[in-house]
């Protein structure tokens, strides 16, 4: 994809208000609470992901933070204004899941179209060439394939060349090379000051690519911070191989889980799983965990893991279905 | 974050007459193009005049105010109006299931201004058979007594439309999908049979016939030539329809049609 790289971004309004901010807000659809409480600011410049399982409210925020749907309480505004005047004014945009595109029209008409509807957008050659879109002007939508589709969704979303864009599961759909060249593109908007907020569950993508995670989940914000400390707080893993002498003595296959849950038990930390002689612990406390092993000599081969994102999100899953 | 001012804002900024102008433009651009609904709205009711309505022996023929030419003409101009509301209400509202309403939420078009380009891209496309269809009348021997008959027909056919946005957005809402909506544009032929349109109706037929929708649009439209009388068939001379009941007819189907609306909206809704 072609990342033609303009050092600015056309605006001349003041540029100190946060690029979102939520206060309080809540959504409720009849009896169910969609967002529930929401407290949120986003500073320009910034690349966040909000992230969490299906239902968590990410698209209720973001059609908020859009103006789609006002909220039932709390407020919500955008580039210091009402979302949906901003929206209104070109300075907000996004790339909407899936939808949303006319099978009837080209590519280039598509553009065309939705450019007469807006109060000043870029010439549409400059769109082409900035999305990689330009071999596929005079393509109907009807015949572009997913990741086609999301890179003309992409390039509605800059027809503005709005201060703040929003992009909904971005590249749900598309395969490993389209996804790599539309996230490429994205790097490229970022370093043109653009404010990126992006809805995902995929969590590499959550990690390579956002400055800052805000995990959902039932409608609130669970935790946020960058991965290192969504997953500094987080429980450690400690793997090693159990040689208690009174296990080997005997039959190691039924006398390890309950030695080493005993172990555990007066170690603050819990058996994860035990496979023959390899035990894993969990613990918050892994150093004192690994210490008391190794002057004790119950345990040798110990390998400590940090919890990773992927650990984050399914303990944040876990409590969902619970 | 380098947020620097590079090329002035303001004046190629597009006023609100502009924007909506180029919606109509493209939508209406759009529909034209769609060659299964131009047939449908101009094509066929163009040729079923030309093969039934231009004939010498209808031309010769006085009826009502008019001769028999004119009033075939009519019956195809109401024809092509009907099936242009159904077909551009209809993917006006699948298009907006499909999430295109969202994509021009982020535009500078509000959504007044969507529903005004919307009725605008209709109404243009139902006047597009009755010009077509008045225009080759006009020119193969389709008379009105009066000249103010032909504005005034036109008019009522716009009119008795109308209801048929309804009924192609009642389809949408029902089953929501394109295929829906033609199936809906489809059915008007076998409607428009049973409502006195393409042929006159007699005895059973025509009684049955006066509750249907179309028979309702079709009289209104005739009404300046006909003033409620029917072509007689067989020996009998039919009764004539009073204005009211004409009326009442087209009244009835919109608010039928709007429940229908109405209760499909909420359906979805309540999902």
């Amino acid at each position: 994809m072609t990342t033609n790289l303009a050092p600015t971004l056309v605006h001349d309004r003041e540029t100190t208000s946060p690029a979102l901010e939520a206060k309080q807000v809540r959504r409720r659809f009849g009896t169910v609470r969609a967002v529930d409480g929401v407290d949120l600011r986003i500073e320009r410049g910034e690349v966040v992901a909000l992230l969490g399982p299906n239902g968590a409210g990410k698209t209720t925020l973001l059609d908020m933070a859009l103006g789609f749907t006002a909220p039932s309480s709390g407020t919500i505004s955008i580039l210091g204004q009402d979302p949906a005047r901003a929206v209104g004014l070109g300075r907000a945009s996004a790339v909407l899941q899936i939808g949303g595109l006319l099978d009837d029209l080209t590519v280039g008409e598509t553009l065309k179209m939705v450019s007469a509807c807006h109060l000043n957008p870029l010439p549409i050659d400059t769109v082409l060439a900035r999305s990689g879109l330009e071999p596929l002007a005079k393509r109907k939508v009807v015949k572009c394939s997913g990741g086609e589709r999301q890179r003309l969704r992409f390039a509605l979303a800059i027809l503005t060349e709005p201060e703040l864009l929003f992009l909904d599961e971005p590249t749900a759909g598309m395969d490993v090379r389209a996804r790599a060249e539309f996230w490429a593109t994205m790097h490229a908007e970022a370093e043109r000051g653009r404010t990126i907020v992006f809805a995902t569950h995929y969590l590499t993508e959550a990690a390579d690519f956002a400055d800052r995670i805000v995990l959902m989940r039932a409608g609130r914000i669970h935790a946020e911070g960058t991965v290192a400390e969504l997953t500094a707080s987080r429980t450690r893993t400690l793997t090693c191989t159990w040689t208690a002498a009174e296990v080997t003595a005997t039959d190691p296959a039924s006398a390890v889980p309950g030695d080493a849950e005993s172990f555990a038990r007066d170690h603050d930390a819990q058996v994860d799983s035990v496979q023959g002689a390899e035990v894993t612990f969990t613990t918050a406390d892994s150093d004192a965990l690994a210490a008391a092993i190794l002057t004790t000599g119950r345990g040798h081969d110990l390998r400590i893991a940090r919890a990773t994102l992927d650990d984050v999100f399914l303990e944040l899953t876990e409590q969902e279905q619970s | 974050m380098t947020t620097v001012t590079a090329t002035p804002a303001g004046p190629r900024t597009r006023s609100g007459s502009a924007r909506l102008t180029g919606f109509i433009g493209w939508d209406f651009l759009r529909t034209v193009r769609m060659f299964s609904a131009t047939f449908f709205i101009v094509f066929l009711p163009l040729g079923m005049y030309l093969i039934f309505g231009a004939t010498s022996g209808l031309s010769d023929e006085p009826l009502g105010s008019g001769n028999g030419s004119a009033f075939v003409m009519t019956s195809m101009a109401v024809y092509g109006a009907i099936t242009a509301m159904t077909a551009v209400s209809g993917s006006a509202a699948v298009e907006r299931q499909q999430g295109w309403g969202r994509q021009l939420g982020l535009t500078a078009l509000s959504n007044g201004m969507y529903m005004a380009g919307k009725t605008a891209v209709g109404l243009l496309m139902s006047v597009t058979p009755v010009i077509a269809v008045f225009a080759v009348g006009a020119l193969t021997g389709a008379e009105f007594d009066a000249g103010w008959t032909w504005p005034a027909t036109g008019a009522l056919v716009l009119l008795g439309s109308l209801p048929f946005a309804l009924y192609g957005l009642a389809s949408a809402l029902l089953f929501r999908s394109e295929a829906a909506v033609s199936v809906a544009s489809g059915l008007l032929v076998l409607l428009a049979f049973f409502g006195n349109l393409f042929m006159p109706l007699q005895g059973t037929m025509l009684e049955i016939a006066r509750f249907t929708p179309v028979y309702g649009a079709t009289t209104l439209a005739r009404w300046p030539q006909m003033e409620g009388h029917s072509i007689p068939m067989g020996a009998e001379v039919p009764a004539p329809d009073s204005l009211a009941a004409v009326i009442m007819n087209v009244v009835v189907w919109t608010v039928v049609f709007a429940a229908i609306c109405w209760l499909a909206a909420r359906r979805r809704t309540a999902r």
